[in-house]
């Protein structure tokens, strides 16, 4: 958890991942912020997020974050 | 049969009528049958090509579970390193069953709306090289609502493939998701995992939600009838003579045309849901106060909203995601780092956004050129973003002061105003030739010696738009502030309702503008 939290401040820095359950919800994150992490994530973790994952209830907070990169890494 | 029509009321009051009675088993397909008579009547034997697209999907959707079902079956007690295999293999049988929905449907859009346009630039091209050889022409005749319809349809068969949604296993379920009548003229663009359900649900009689809906429908004809089609009289008479205005004649001509599309456009989606709500269905919102919009971004999330979201969904996101854009983000990153190394990868995939947006509205050159003019604006603010963060904070700019709202607001209408030259205009050079004529200063008198109000319209049309504008804007203010306006009415006495519903009625009546056969004139986003 704690190295995608590092991933997510260093792409958007000044946002409280930590609390904020709402990220998409609430338009505190972009269209073009998800691409910039996916990407990091992507590179960080050695996983692959395609579009299909691309849903709000995968974005929304840190953790349902942290559940998809944990189920893609079982994949 | 134009939805601003008696023969539409007449058609709704039927349907409704037929649909109330029914039992409650069979009254989705008393929409399936309303709708497709309906389309029969607007497109007569070009109603084959829906048809077409129908059964593709519902094939292709049906095909994508099998395989997943299969792939399911074989995985079970497998070692991982086959489950993977057997997974690529699956996944790869899949992406050749979405490529074929995708070239059926694709393909007859393009066959039907973009060949002549194709011949014509690709004999250009030929002229240019010298080769002799012309491709021919063909007349065009769209199915109604093929644009829409087909979005529709792709975004059905890859919500499958991607897991949202199950795929229907009852083919005429598909066909009223595609087919349902009061959405086939303007959208908006309906996902199946929304819209199936309440389709196929069977709705009672009720008072309030009927009375809600017939409301908006109201609200819909006032705007298209009363302030879109009067503005569009002076529009048309100042585009379709270019060559004799200039200056600020232009310049009002531009603001009424984006009054009028405005108007149309979201009078139409008001009709459209407000028909929807009659049978208990709630169609997706297409317009939420875009010119209150701080940025382009802004204003192309609250215009057309169902068009945008379709582009983020199925465009932006599968090529910013495609392994191309992933290694650019990755390169590009390692180049440029920090906030560059994160715009090149957005500015690729955006591209194809805006393009496919410009090309979406029509076969014409114009258009390719609208998307980019969006896309080189948006490119333009991202890119200067933190320079303008710089300036703001050098300045001590209060970004949240209401001055600073307004400001970003009417730069957000200026840039929208110059888009909206480009989509009228006949074509680019046309657009080109009327934004050089607005730098003439010559003219601005004609502001004020009456001049204007012999240009199409009145000068008691002009009040009568200027009211209808005041009058639009009160109530998008109010719903910005999170005010329901229908139910406000709702809680007042019913001496003031019905004065007010009259008041509606009889100023449609009065100040509706009317085409041949009492008939409204047709919406500019039906032609697309």
């Amino acid at each position: 958890m704690e190295e995608l939290l590092e991933v997510l401040k260093k792409v958007k820095p000044g946002v409280d991942f930590e609390n904020n359950s709402n990220l998409i919800d609430e338009e505190i994150l972009d269209p073009f912020d998800i691409v910039s992490i996916v990407a990091a994530i992507n590179e960080e973790f050695d996983i692959q997020i395609t579009a299909k994952d691309i849903v709000p209830e995968n974005f929304n907070s840190i953790d349902k974050m942290y559940a998809l990169v944990e189920k893609l890494e079982e994949e | 049969m134009t939805i601003v029509s008696l023969n539409f009321l007449a058609f709704i009051a039927i349907v409704s009528l037929i649909y109330f009675i029914m039992p409650k088993k069979i009254k989705w397909i008393v929409l399936l049958l309303a709708s497709y008579v309906y389309y029969f009547i607007s497109s007569k034997e070009l109603t084959g090509y829906l048809i077409i697209t129908t059964i593709s999907i519902y094939l292709v959707a049906r095909g994508l579970e099998k395989v997943d079902i299969k792939q399911k079956i074989e995985c079970e007690g497998k070692e991982r390193q086959l489950k993977k295999q057997l997974k690529n293999k699956a996944k790869k049988k899949k992406k050749l069953l979405i490529l074929f929905a995708v070239l059926v449907n694709v393909g007859i859009l393009v066959f039907l709306k973009y060949c002549n346009f194709l011949s014509e630039n690709i004999n250009n091209l030929l002229n240019l090289v010298k080769i002799n050889y012309e491709l021919p022409f063909r007349t065009i005749i769209l199915p109604l609502g093929i644009s829409y319809y087909t979005l529709q349809a792709i975004s059905y068969v890859v919500d499958v493939y991607r897991g949202k949604c199950k795929a229907e296993k009852n083919i005429f379920k598909v066909a009223l998701f595609l087919s349902f009548f009061p959405q086939m003229l303007e959208g908006p663009i309906g996902r199946f995992e929304e819209l199936s359900h309440q389709l196929c649900k069977p709705h009672e009689f009720e008072y309030n939600r009927v009375k809600f809906g017939i409301q908006l429908m109201l609200w819909g004809f006032f705007k298209k009838m009363v302030i879109a089609d009067r503005a569009g009289l002076y529009v048309n008479e100042v585009f379709n003579n270019y060559s004799q205005y200039s200056g600020i004649i232009i310049v009002v001509a531009v603001i009424l045309y984006t009054i009028q599309i405005y108007a149309d456009f979201s009078g139409c989606i008001d009709i459209v849901r407000g028909t929807s709500q009659i049978f208990g269905i709630n169609l997706a919102e297409n317009f939420k106060r875009p010119f209150f919009s701080k940025n382009i971004q802004e204003f192309w999330r609250r215009w057309h909203i169902t068009l945008g979201a379709w582009l983020r969904e199925y465009i932006f996101y599968p090529i910013s995601f495609s392994k191309a854009c992933m290694n650019l983000t990755v390169k590009s990153k390692k180049i440029f780092k920090g906030y560059i190394g994160n715009l090149i990868p957005a500015a690729f995939s955006l591209f194809f956004v805006w393009f496919v947006n410009g090309i979406w509205h029509g076969a014409s050159w114009k258009y390719i050129f609208y998307g980019l003019y969006y896309y080189i604006l948006t490119m333009i603010g991202m890119l200067f973003e933190p320079v303008f963060k710089i300036i703001i904070n050098k300045l001590k700019i209060n970004v949240n002061s209401f001055s600073y709202r307004l400001w970003q607001m009417i730069r957000t209408t200026i840039i929208v105003l110059g888009g909206m030259l480009i989509f009228r205009a006949s074509r680019l050079k046309v657009a080109w030739e009327i934004f050089k004529s607005i730098f003439t200063f010559e003219n601005i008198g004609k502001l004020f010696n009456g001049d204007l109000f012999r240009i199409g319209i009145t000068s008691g049309d002009f009040i009568i738009v200027v009211i209808g504008v005041v009058i639009m804007f009160v109530v998008s203010l109010l719903q910005e502030k999170g005010i329901n306006i229908r139910e406000k009415i709702s809680r007042q006495n019913v001496i003031f309702r019905w004065i007010l519903y009259y008041g509606i009625i009889f100023t449609i009546i009065i100040f509706g503008i009317y085409g041949p056969g009492y008939d409204a004139s047709s919406f500019i986003y039906g032609q697309f």
